[in-house]
C-alpha cells in the first residue's frame, strides 16, 4: 500500500511528461488496482483488461489531477468508472443484470495458498457491489474513509454505513465458514 | 467475532495477492510512454467555480438588460439584498458542485439532488418572507412567459458551463448534467428576478422557481443521452475494429 504523499510528486512529474515517474506509478499502483478489480468478481483476464483500460483512461485525463490533492481518490474514481462501464457491458451482453454475482467468474485461489487462508474474493462473495467496493478500497488499498468517500462521490457517513453493514454480513459469513475456529486454530 | 478479527482476516486475505503479470505492466508503461507529453493541469477549483459563477451572472445580466431590468427597479433594498444573496449562495454552491463533478475524486460540497431541493426551498423561503401578495389572477398566462424566458436563458448558460468544463472528466455524467442544469436554472431565475416586475407570491414561487428543477432535469437527461450515445458509438467502433 502506498502513501498518498509519496504519490503526489510522482503524479506531478507524470503530468510534466516524465517517463520514469509514469513507470513508477504503473508499477506501484497496478497491483492494488488489479486486486480491486478482482474483488469485484471479474476473472483474471478481465481484471488485466480493466487495468489496461484504466491506465489508458488515466493517461488521457491526467490533466484533471490537481497538484496537492490526494492521488488515490482521483485514481479510484476513474477505476471505478471503468469497472461500472464493464459491469454495464457485461450485463447487456449476458442479459442477466441481476445475476452478476454468480460465482462462476471468481478466480480460483492460486496454487500454493493454504486451504485455511481466506480468499478475499470468497470472503466478499455475499456482499452487494457497493459494499464490496467500499471494503476493497478500505482494506485492499488501505484508503481512509474520506478518500473512499471522495472516490465514490459519497459522504463519509455513507461509507461508514456501508462498511458497517458489510462487516455484519462478513461476521455472519465467517461464522458460517467456521472462520472463528480457524482463527483460534492459528491463522492470526 | 470482533471487527478487529475481521480486519485481520481481510488484511491477511489482501496480502496474499496475486502479482500482476510483469509483461502486462511493461505493455502499459510502453503504451503510456509512446504518447507521453507534458500536460497543463486544471486550475484550482475556486478559479473554475468563479468562472462558472461569472458565466451565470453574465448570462442573467445580459438577458435582463435585453428584456429590461423592470423587476430590480421595482424592488426595495431589502428585497434586492435578500433575494440576490440567496441566489449568489446557491450559484456558488452549484458552481463548486459542477467543478467537483468534473474532476474525479473531488469532495462534493452537496449532493446534486439536495442542491436542487435546497435551492427551491431557499428561494421559496425568501419569496415567502418578502412578498405577501397572494392574488392568482392570470396565473398561468403570466407564468408561462416567465418560465419560458427563464429556461431560454438557462440554455446558453448550460452550454457555456459545459464548454468551460470540457477538459474535465465526469465520472457520473448524469450527476454532472444535473449540476450544470441546476446552475443554468439559477442563471435563468437570476435573470427573471432582474427582469420580472410581477411580485405575486405564488407567481414567484411556482413559475420562477420551476426553472431550477426543469433545467436540472433537462441537464441530467441531456447528459444521460450523450453518455449513452457515446458509449454505443465507442462499442460500435470497437466491434468494427475487431471485425477488421
Amino acid at each position: 500500500m502506498d502513501s498518498d504523499i509519496d504519490l503526489q510528486p510522482l503524479m506531478a512529474r507524470y503530468q510534466q511528461g516524465d517517463y520514469d515517474a509514469a513507470t513508477a506509478l504503473v508499477n506501484r499502483l497496478s497491483p492494488q488496482l488489479h486486486r480491486f478489480f478482482l474483488a469485484q468478481f471479474v476473472s483474471r483476464s478481465h481484471a488485466d483488461d480493466l487495468l489496461q483500460e484504466t491506465w489508458l483512461r488515466i493517461h488521457e485525463v491526467r490533466h484533471t489531477y490537481r497538484r496537492g490533492q490526494p492521488v488515490l481518490p482521483w485514481l479510484y474514481a476513474i477505476a471505478r468508472n471503468i469497472r461500472v462501464d464493464h459491469y454495464r457491458k457485461a450485463s447487456r451482453a449476458k442479459g442477466r443484470e441481476d445475476r452478476l454475482d454468480e460465482r462462476s467468474d471468481i478466480p480460483e485461489a492460486p496454487p500454493g495458498r493454504s486451504a485455511q487462508t481466506p480468499d478475499l474474493e470468497a470472503l466478499l462473495a455475499d456482499l452487494p457491489v457497493s459494499q464490496r467496493e467500499v471494503i476493497a478500497m478500505l482494506k485492499v488499498s488501505g484508503m481512509s474513509l474520506e478518500e473512499v468517500a471522495r472516490a465514490t462521490s459519497s459522504t463519509v457517513g455513507s461509507v461508514k454505513q456501508k462498511a458497517h453493514r458489510a462487516y455484519d454480513k462478513l461476521r455472519k459469513g465467517l461464522a458460517g465458514m467456521g472462520m472463528a475456529s480457524v482463527r483460534r486454530g492459528g491463522l492470526s | 467475532m470482533r471487527d478487529r478479527d475481521i480486519d485481520d482476516i481481510l488484511k491477511q486475505a489482501a496480502q496474499a495477492k496475486q502479482d500482476v503479470d510483469p509483461a502486462l505492466l511493461n505493455r502499459i508503461s510502453m503504451s503510456i510512454g509512446s504518447s507521453l507529453q507534458p500536460v497543463r493541469a486544471l486550475p484550482p477549483a475556486w478559479i473554475l467555480a468563479s468562472g462558472l459563477a461569472l458565466i451565470c451572472g453574465t448570462v442573467a445580466f445580459a438577458g435582463a438588460m435585453l428584456l429590461g431590468p423592470h423587476g430590480v427597479q421595482k424592488m426595495s433594498a431589502v428585497e434586492i439584498g435578500l433575494i440576490f444573496s440567496v441566489l449568489s449562495i446557491f450559484v456558488w454552491l452549484a458552481a463548486m458542485l459542477c467543478v467537483a463533478e468534473a474532476i474525479p475524486g473531488s469532495r462534493r460540497p452537496i449532493a446534486p439532488w439536495l442542491l436542487v431541493a435546497s435551492g427551491c426551498i431557499g428561494l421559496a423561503g425568501a419569496f415567502g418572507l418578502l412578498f405577501h401578495d397572494y392574488r392568482t389572477g392570470r396565473f398561468v398566462s403570466q407564468g408561462l412567459p416567465c418560465l419560458n424566458a427563464g429556461l431560454i436563458h438557462a440554455l446558453p448558460a448550460c452550454l457555456a458551463a459545459w464548454l468551460f468544463l470540457r477538459r474535465g472528466l465526469a465520472v457520473n455524467p448524469v450527476a454532472a448534467g444535473l449540476a450544470k442544469g441546476t446552475l443554468a436554472g439559477l442563471a435563468g431565475v437570476t435573470m427573471l428576478e432582474l427582469h420580472c416586475p410581477n411580485f405575486e407570491t405564488l407567481h414567484l414561487m411556482v413559475w420562477h422557481i420551476a426553472v431550477i428543477p426543469i433545467s436540472g432535469a433537462a441537464g441530467a437527461l441531456a447528459a444521460y443521452l450523450v453518455a449513452h450515445n457515446t458509449r454505443a458509438l465507442s462499442r460500435r467502433q470497437k466491434t468494427r475494429s475487431r471485425s477488421r
